[in-house]
């Protein structure tokens, strides 16, 4: 752990509140991390401001005395974006968490970064409003966290990302300085969008600490279904039947058998259907005509486009239909090993990708197990490598260590990201460049250096400075 | 073996209920309905015990809005082979609705009737008993079972009610203060299932659109000879009280004396 100045510890103690810093071994390992497991917290110290003239005056005494650190919001990420494991400080915005009264003539509210993504939900839908940002996450993740992550998540598919639904930023830089950037506008042509470089930078230009989010309305009636197909191609060609269907699509999921036998290892969930299939897709709809939709689905069914399928008949079972798609992350990890990866194609190559990694998978690791789920609708695909149990950890991690580039590699073939939504953070980084070209990189570089010039923002996340 | 089962509309227990400010009822717009899940569970059984028992028939029968015929649908695509619906407009009480039911068993003639021990809206949990009382039929409350919602039993959809080698009569076991009693019951008798019986199937989407096609047949009270006057009368429904909000206490001190002085539970 590198301890921080001494200069800059009696600064804090004589200027800041007596609970502003916290040392407390516990809050260092806890605010130290996300939920990416692999790294090791170190920070020197967490902070915890409660406004943004305190995050400025941090922030200057942090370049003046070359303090390092790490923004940090409900820590919920998943590429290690949010780790502090350099001796950086931790900045907590969890004590910013005003929710001001949502303006319903605009649809608009502002909120400090710390606010919780399910607050700001509650807090809307009171007006009949919501954010959009929906994921599993969504009771402990900050919307700072969410804006600086272009978080995505179940309802891309309808509402596209974090980044849509963002009107203003309020940013603190390296430096001190707070920018104001766009306010409620949602029409603003005047030059370059500069709030748009700060969402999706993983806290790595500037500190996030009051954003104006955009609202729609709360969706109306929403039906859960869920179909049994007999493979991928029939998951693809269900999408472009579902897309032209009698309703607005919410959601268009997928996961395999192998998905499913976990979820019902490690849960108590009831199988969805008597005879297991492939693959299953689930689908939420809003829709206006109830009759429109069963016609719909009746004539999947008389097309041979589905083989089984269920449609939920109340609150409580659609809930639960959801829980056997939201539950596989945990199911894989409380049922062995996951390795992760979180990658995006473009639709009409999934098809062909997944063909080839099939191909890498049976020739070059026949021992892995690979679960494969993810928001289909997006192109977006969580292909997560299982730990066989005869095999050692280590060997496991170096096995994934070079599977990871020759997957890339197909990834990069076929035009896809190697991280969809989960970010670069620390765990992608070595990989960059399987999605983005050398001058992509450079002018990022630059953009960086202009902004946080000695490198004191989330260091050595996404990109190293130099 | 001839199996009828009940099932009623209620009020969906995910959706928000509000009291009508004149505290005459509940207000329903906006509220969703759905069948009531004791009564899904008496389907559940009632289906597990004719595929047990083959040849054997489920009847559904429910009594209430012509909006009921859509419960009636669900037990017909979960599997039940026909369905009834006495059709009655309004509040219909329990009384009326057993003297309904009796009609309808004294005509179909079910070996065994499968019902929730009570309807989650008004929760009453008197209608399987009166019906039991007015047929001169033996009863069976509260159908439980030992295997778990989570054993191989529940897994094979083996019914938890079993049928006697010689038909004459069911074995329930039933849940009672502090543990499980087993009753043997004579047939025709009422049976009324508590949770922990079974956990009902999804209705899949084929068998949804089979559901359309079986017949359901429509009854009027009148017509049965039965008068559905309430003899409960509802004189008020209100809220149940506001929970007071919380309070910030200073330091874990401060917590202990709260707790000893004003909650009073140490």
């Amino acid at each position: 752990m590198t301890a921080l100045p001494p200069e800059f510890l009696s600064v804090i103690a004589e200027q800041f509140p007596a609970d502003f810093l916290s040392v407390d071994p516990a809050e260092l390992v806890e605010y130290g991390r996300d939920w990416t497991k692999v790294f090791a917290p170190a920070p020197s110290a967490v902070a915890f401001p409660r406004s943004t003239a305190e995050v400025s005056r941090l922030m200057k005494l942090c370049t003046q005395h070359r303090v390092a650190v790490v923004p940090s919001g409900g820590r919920t990420g998943l590429a290690g974006g949010a780790v502090a494991a350099r001796g950086e400080l931790v900045i907590s915005l969890s004590r910013m968490r005003r929710i001001d009264p949502v303006d319903t003539l605009g649809a608009t509210v502002r909120v400090q970064a710390g606010a919780v993504t399910e607050a700001v939900h509650h807090h809307c839908a009171a007006e009949g409003l919501t954010w959009p940002i929906d994921f599993a996450s969504k009771g402990s993740s900050h919307v700072g966290g969410n804006i600086a992550t272009n978080a995505g998540g179940l309802k891309v598919l309808r509402y596209g990302l974090t980044r849509n639904w963002v009107l203003g930023l309020q940013v603190v830089l390296a430096n001190g300085e707070v920018l104001e950037l766009n306010g409620a506008l949602e029409k603003n042509n005047t030059g370059v969008d500069l709030r748009q470089l700060f969402i999706g930078s993983e806290g790595t230009l500037g500190l996030i600490t009051e954003a104006t989010l955009k609202l729609t309305r709360l969706p109306g009636h929403l039906d859960v279904l869920l179909f049994a197909v007999a493979d991928l191609d029939a998951v693809l060609s269900l999408f472009q039947t579902a897309r032209n269907g009698p309703f607005t699509l919410m959601a268009y999921e997928t996961f395999t058998q192998i998905c499913l036998n976990r979820v019902q290892r490690a849960r108590k969930i009831r199988p969805p259907f008597e005879t297991p299939a492939t693959q299953y897709v689930l689908m939420e709809v809003e829709r206006a005509d109830a009759a429109a939709l069963e016609a719909w689905v009746a004539q999947l069914f008389e097309s041979g486009a589905v083989l089984d399928g269920v449609l939920a008949a109340n609150a409580t079972q659609a809930a639960e239909l959801w829980s056997l798609r939201e539950s596989i992350s945990e199911s894989l990890s409380a049922t062995g090993l996951p390795h992760k990866n979180d990658i995006a194609l473009p639709i009409a190559a999934l098809q062909a990708f997944t063909a080839d990694f099939e191909t890498l998978i049976a020739t070059r690791y026949p021992e892995f197990e690979v679960a494969i789920f993810g928001h289909i609708g997006d192109g977006n695909l969580h292909v997560n490598v299982m730990k066989p149990d005869s095999m050692e950890k280590i060997e496991f991690h170096a096995r994934c260590a070079q599977l990871d580039p020759e997957m890339f590699a197909l990834v990069k073939r076929h035009r896809g990201s190697i991280s969809a939504e989960h970010g670069i953070g620390l765990l992608k980084k070595n990989y960059l460049g399987y999605s983005r070209a050398p001058a992509e990189i450079a002018l990022m570089r630059g953009i960086k250096q202009l902004l946080d010039p000695t490198n004191l923002m989330n260091p050595g996340k996404v990109l190293d400075a130099s | 073996m001839k199996i009828l089962v009940t099932i009623k509309r209620v009020e969906d227990y995910e959706s928000k209920i509000k009291v009508k400010p004149d505290g005459t009822w509940i207000v329903t717009d906006g509220v969703n309905y759905r069948a009531n899940p004791f009564d899904e569970i008496a389907v559940e059984e009632a289906l597990r015990l004719r595929d047990a028992n083959m040849p054997s028939e489920v009847i559904a029968v429910s009594v209430g809005s012509e909006l009921s015929v859509n419960e009636i649908r669900s037990a017909l695509a979960m599997g039940a082979d026909k369905g009834i619906l006495v059709k009655q407009a309004g509040w219909v009480d329990s009384d009326a609705v057993a003297r309904c039911l009796q009609k309808v068993i004294e005509r179909e003639k079910p070996d065994l009737v499968l019902m929730g021990k009570q309807a989650v809206d008004v929760d009453d949990n008197v209608t399987g008993q009166l019906l039991a009382e007015y047929l001169g039929w033996g009863q069976a409350t509260f159908a439980s079972k030992h295997e778990s919602l989570e054993s191989a039993e529940e897994k094979a959809k083996k019914p938890g009610v079993k049928l006697a080698a010689d038909k004459a009569s069911v074995e329930v076991i039933r849940e009672i203060d502090g543990g499980l009693e087993t009753l043997s019951v004579k047939l025709p008798a009422i049976v009324t299932v508590d949770l922990r019986l079974n956990v009902p199937r999804y209705a899949s989407l084929p068998n949804i659109m089979k559901a359309k096609k079986k017949p359901v047949e429509e009854l009027d009270p009148k017509a049965l000879g039965v008068d559905v006057t309430p003899k409960v009368k509802v004189l008020k429904v209100e809220p149940p009280p506001a929970r007071a909000a919380g309070i910030k206490v200073p330091d874990v001190a401060a917590l202990v004396q709260k707790l000893h002085s004003d909650a009073k539970v140490i």
